[in-house]
């Protein structure tokens, strides 16, 4: 695979992808408690993180 | 004695998704290949995890995105997200105002449901005209029209902008309003829209006249180079015999070149005649012919008045190759503003009209250069009947 962009992208999206895996977890073993109304907000600035990182990454 | 052969183990090939023996995408005989077991073992632990709450699902999604298909197909991910276009980071923008307005909303941190959606939906039109109308300029003017691509963005934006204003105009229906409120919006959106087309013709005016005026003074260097330069080189080639010439006209061009790069004036040059006098005098001791000066009049020595000058100079040079023992006339008039030049030799004359295009001498130094700063040249030259250079430069 071409190095550069698409790699810190994916680390990027990666990065985001445990955030997200992060806070379902803790919600799911009750340390905190993640309604729909904080996760989907949650899961669009994630997604929009990574399409910024392969957006404006060169 | 046996034999030891060398291991022969071949690598387990690359993971890659296989559709064309796959049920779905192909991940999980990808799968079976890469680990060499039978798709079969692949596809049942798959379905337990769908019974163990469905986990499975999300994962084959991943999986069929991030995992390659066979051939030289990149994945679903890597090709989405190398894509050399402005829709990525749009569409990042979008998500993270969606993402902080959500959570605006959320904390209470809010107009109305009536006003915000409006404005997003507007908010991302204006963005995408905006965008599309800043970017990439000097491309687009080598095509005869807009691309299908820029002009399919700049109508989604439109789109969004004028369905923002008709959804704010149906959430806040009023009948106190109805006359005033529909103009207004609408007055709002069209502003919206062309702003940034507005926005990109001034800018690219301003750009325009940046490029003129760069324009303007590499042809002014140009012609002040030809002028002073290339004349004095020509000279030292004719008088190449006289070491003691050479070296005045070289010291004197080192003085003129000096005087430019600093801009500072020689002394008694304040005024137009008496800068035409001094250039009259150099020509006169350049090239060895007798130059009459007739001035009437005078004007301080601005910009204009220099320039007129410089093409007065340059007329002389031309004018002494070519003139003969006989001498020349410079003839100035000055009078409200208005600066009258006039240099005449009895040479053999020439056709203007023919003259070669690589002669810069009347075309650059003389005629563009009083273009340039607002006067006019004209050559008045048959053959066999001299030659009379009239520059005129008004106030």
């Amino acid at each position: 695979m071409k190095r550069g962009r698409a790699d810190r992208t994916l680390i990027v999206a990666g990065v985001a992808t445990i955030a997200l895996g992060a806070l379902a977890l803790l919600d799911q073993t009750g340390t905190i408690d993640v309604r729909f109304d904080y996760m989907l907000p949650a899961v669009l600035a994630a997604i929009g993180v990574v399409l910024l990182s392969a957006g404006l990454g060169e | 004695m046996s034999e030891q052969r060398p291991a022969t183990t071949s690598p387990p090939p690359p993971l890659r998704r296989a559709p064309a023996s796959g049920y779905i995408g192909g991940v999980c005989a990808g799968f079976a290949a890469r680990l060499g077991i039978d798709p079969i073992l692949i596809r049942i632990g798959f379905v337990l995890t769908l019974l163990a709450g469905g986990a499975g699902i999300p994962l084959y999604v991943i999986g069929w995105a991030l995992i390659p298909a066979e051939g030289p197909e990149r994945p679903v991910v890597s090709r989405l997200l190398t894509r050399r276009d402005t829709w990525l980071v749009a569409a990042g923008m979008a998500c993270l105002t969606l993402a902080a307005v959500l959570l605006l909303r959320q904390w209470g941190v809010w107009f109305s449901d009536r006003l915000t959606w409006p404005l997003v939906i507007v908010a991302a039109g204006g963005a995408l005209i905006w965008r599309q109308s800043q970017a990439a300029p000097e491309a687009r003017e080598d095509k005869a029209q807009l691309p299908r691509e820029a002009v399919n963005r700049v109508g989604i934006g439109v789109a969004l902008v004028v369905g923002g204003a008709l959804l704010f105009l149906s959430l806040n229906d009023s009948s106190v309003r109805d006359a005033v409120l529909p103009v207004a919006v609408a007055l709002i959106a069209v502003t919206i829209i062309l702003a940034p087309w507005w926005v990109r013709l001034v800018r690219g005016l301003d750009a325009e006249r940046a490029a003129r005026i760069r324009s303007q003074e590499r042809a002014e260097v140009a012609a002040h180079l030809h002028d002073s330069v290339l004349q004095t080189l020509a000279l030292v080639q004719k008088r190449a015999d006289d070491p003691r010439e050479v070296a005045a006209l070289a010291r004197r061009q080192e003085r003129e070149l000096r005087a430019w790069l600093n801009n500072t004036r020689p002394a008694g040059t304040a005024t137009l005649a008496g800068a035409l006098e001094s250039a009259a005098a150099e020509v006169e001791s350049d090239h060895h012919v007798p130059i009459e000066v007739v001035t009437v009049g005078d004007a301080p020595l601005d910009e204009r008045a220099t320039a007129l000058v410089a093409a007065t100079r340059e007329a002389l040079v031309n004018a002494s190759k070519f003139a003969g023992p006989e001498p020349i006339s410079l003839y100035a008039e000055v009078e409200d503003g208005r600066a009258e030049v006039f240099v005449r030799d009895r040479g053999p004359g020439f056709d203007p009209e023919a003259a070669p295009a690589d002669r810069r001498g009347v075309r650059d130094s003389i005629i563009a250069r009083m273009q340039r700063h607002g006067g006019t040249a004209t050559i008045h030259s048959t053959p066999g009947t001299g030659t009379e250079v009239e520059l005129v430069m008004s106030s």
